[in-house]
């Protein structure tokens, strides 16, 4: 397995998909073939973290685990897949009210899901009342905001007022993310916490369950 | 590549033109001597002239000097005459030493017409009290590289702009031109011009084009006031850096990074084939309007979205050929460099040797100014949040301390790191007023 986890983890999606594909058709066990995944995207991740590897890497990652889950599942024994790789937290993501972009959003969503967070994406444009309520239904541990805009600003202070307001805001971390999000930015929104790329939003999200 | 001296000769002899202010027809005296001394303050900024006297101010702004007025953006886009003066209100009361390009708002009736899905704006897509977003989607299929590569422009008309134009639509049954060589080939590519889904494209093309002919001049008369008022603007074109058209206009940020593994070579192919365009796109904006500066906006080059390796295979390479080629025709390279570039400072050092500017959003400014400070312009930094969050007394207070890091160098215009869509008139104000009062050299 060792060979499949170094194709993945050096990004060689045509020789993960034949390898995968050949462990099938030899009959491993493929469990142990997921197992192999789940190794590589580890070690993804820590590359990830060391800075040898970025946005590029993690999206290659997210195909090919993709891909490869689609070759595996039909011959994983049910739940087999699913409860392997546990969830660690809920994550409920939204780019807020007034706001069309969800490059970053998209992407966070994405290094969320491989670190093994169950996501929530409610899309763009998301009035707060939405967001307040499909967290009341998904209950997450982290409700995290995207805007690009400056322009989104107020909208994201009027979320945490709300939410605030409902007798919410202590059964949530709230994050906002985006390119002018800065500390002057979170206190004046009244956030937890602030982030401008996806890694921190991921690390600090870690951090928080952690704790 | 050219003589670099005799580039910096050509870059120096534009920017001369432009300082002149020939062509304008100035309201006194003193607004030539004030638009002579503002362009002066920039140029020298650009050439980090040891005797520049004070850091010039240059706070960008799109919707801003609208949606301070109470102007929706939605009126912004729609009314050239309201949009035109809040850019004069704006210069007259902040007085900064360049003012914003105030047609990049564009003209929402023309974009109605040509049914534009590249981007949603007030009205179309985004509230009106909102400014425009950008609307990215895979515009351009994984196996079209060849189409791009083979012909820019011929993918520009036939590919690209009828996903992203609606009007434009049946431009993708357009006969190739080439056929024009000869007069028994010609045919062909007129009767496809004569087809009436065509004609309507055409129509629409006609009629956007006549409505955007009409808004610059309305908004022309106030650009012309502004101007004549003693203010220059901070560009004269605009262009991108080739990744990025890719990225942004093209592929989409997501497909693009996989084409990194999956087509490298491809990408490498198609960058290098944008170089020319953009400069001549840049180029030909500058020289129409009497202006060297040439805006470049960064954005998937950014400290985060890729490797050192890969910036330094994918984006710098073909970014700095765009800007040599803007500096060989005697215009400066102005960059916004969006997000952060603290990974990526050494690389644009390599560009001392032309007259450029790096305009940073995200990035350290002690750092940029450590590694940048009397090799090329550096710009901006100053956090927009201040500017809509805070207290006139902490802007002017950080504004002081932004040019003491910044501006030691000489070679520091002072900025704010956005282009701002909204402001406050307090802190708007005291950012001003704080570069001239602390900003002496």
């Amino acid at each position: 397995m060792q060979e499949l986890i170094d194709a993945i983890a050096d990004m060689m999606e045509d020789k993960v998909l034949e390898l995968t594909q050949k462990y099938l058709d030899e009959g491993k066990d493929p469990a142990e073939i997921f197992d192999a995944y789940q190794s590589a995207m580890e070690e993804i991740g820590r590359r990830f973290e060391a800075n040898t590897y970025f946005v590029p890497e993690l999206i290659m990652a997210g195909e090919m685990m993709k891909a490869g889950s689609e070759l595996i599942k039909p011959h994983l024994k049910e739940d087999a897949a699913g409860d392997k790789s546990g969830k660690i937290g809920k994550y409920l993501i939204a780019t807020i009210e007034g706001d069309i972009h969800d490059i970053g959003k998209n992407i966070v969503g994405m290094i969320l899901d491989l670190n093994g967070f169950e996501v929530m994406d409610l899309g763009v444009d998301v009035p707060a009342d939405k967001i307040i309520e499909a967290a009341k239904e998904f209950q997450p541990d982290i409700i995290g905001l995207s805007g690009l805009l400056t322009l989104a600003f107020d909208p994201m202070k009027a979320f945490v007022e709300k939410l605030t307001a409902e007798g919410l805001r202590d059964k949530f971390k709230v994050m906002i993310g985006g390119a002018q999000m800065d500390q002057q930015v979170c206190e004046y929104i009244g956030a937890d916490a602030w982030v401008t790329d996806a890694v921190a939003g991921v690390n600090k999200s870690k951090e928080w369950l952690a704790a | 590549m050219s003589d670099m001296s005799e580039v910096r000769k050509k870059q120096d002899a534009f920017l001369d033109k432009w300082i002149s202010g020939e062509g304008i027809e100035f309201v006194s005296e003193e607004t030539k001597a004030a638009y002579q001394e503002r362009a002066g303050l920039l140029a020298a900024a650009f050439r980090l002239d040891d005797s520049i006297k004070r850091v010039p101010v240059m706070p960008m702004t799109t919707f801003a000097p609208t949606m301070m007025k109470g102007i929706s953006g939605r009126e912004a886009m729609y009314n050239p005459d309201a949009a035109g003066q809040a850019y004069v209100d704006f210069c007259e009361t902040y007085q900064p030493d360049a003012a914003g390009a105030a047609p990049m708002l564009m003209y929402g009736p023309a974009l109605e017409t040509l049914k534009y899905n590249l981007y949603k704006w007030p009205g179309q897509g985004v509230p009106e009290n909102l400014s425009y977003q950008f609307h990215e989607k895979e515009y351009m299929t994984a196996d079209e590289y060849d189409k791009l590569i083979s012909d820019p422009t011929d993918f520009y008309l036939r590919t690209w702009m009828p996903r992203t134009h609606g009007a434009l639509a049946p431009f993708a049954d357009m006969p190739p031109v080439y056929g024009a060589m000869e007069l028994p080939m010609l045919g062909p590519w007129l009767i496809g011009i004569g087809a009436p889904p065509m004609q309507e494209a055409l129509k629409a093309l006609m009629e956007a084009g006549k409505q955007c002919f009409d808004w610059i001049n309305t908004m022309g008369a106030y650009l012309n006031k502004i101007m004549a008022m003693g203010f220059p603007f901070y560009a004269g074109g605009a262009c991108k850096a080739p990744f990025d058209v890719i990225s942004d206009s093209f592929r989409g940020t997501t497909q693009l990074m996989m084409d990194l593994y999956r087509k490298p070579d491809k990408v490498l192919e198609a960058v290098e084939r944008l170089v020319q365009p953009m400069i001549d796109a840049g180029v030909a904006g500058a020289v129409a309007n009497n202006n060297p500066i040439v805006f470049i906006p960064l954005h998937k080059g950014a400290d985060g979205f890729m490797s050192n390796a890969q910036f330094e295979k994918f984006y710098w390479p073909t970014l700095k050929k765009v800007m040599y080629g803007l500096a060989e025709a005697g215009c400066i390279p102005g960059c916004f460099v969006e997000g952060g570039y603290n990974q990526r400072l050494e690389y644009l050092a390599d560009t001392s040797d032309i007259r450029c500017m790096y305009l940073f959003d995200r990035t350290d400014m002690a750092k940029a100014a450590e590694t940048l400070g009397g090799k090329v312009c550096i710009a901006g930094g100053f956090p927009v949040s201040m500017i809509l969050t805070s207290t006139p007394e902490k802007v002017e207070e950080e504004t002081k301390k932004m040019i003491d890091v910044a501006g030691k160098d000489k070679g520091y215009i002072l900025s704010i790191g956005c282009a701002l869509d909204e402001g406050k008139h307090d802190t708007m104000l005291a950012f001003c007023n704080a570069a001239k009062k602390y900003g002496q050299y």
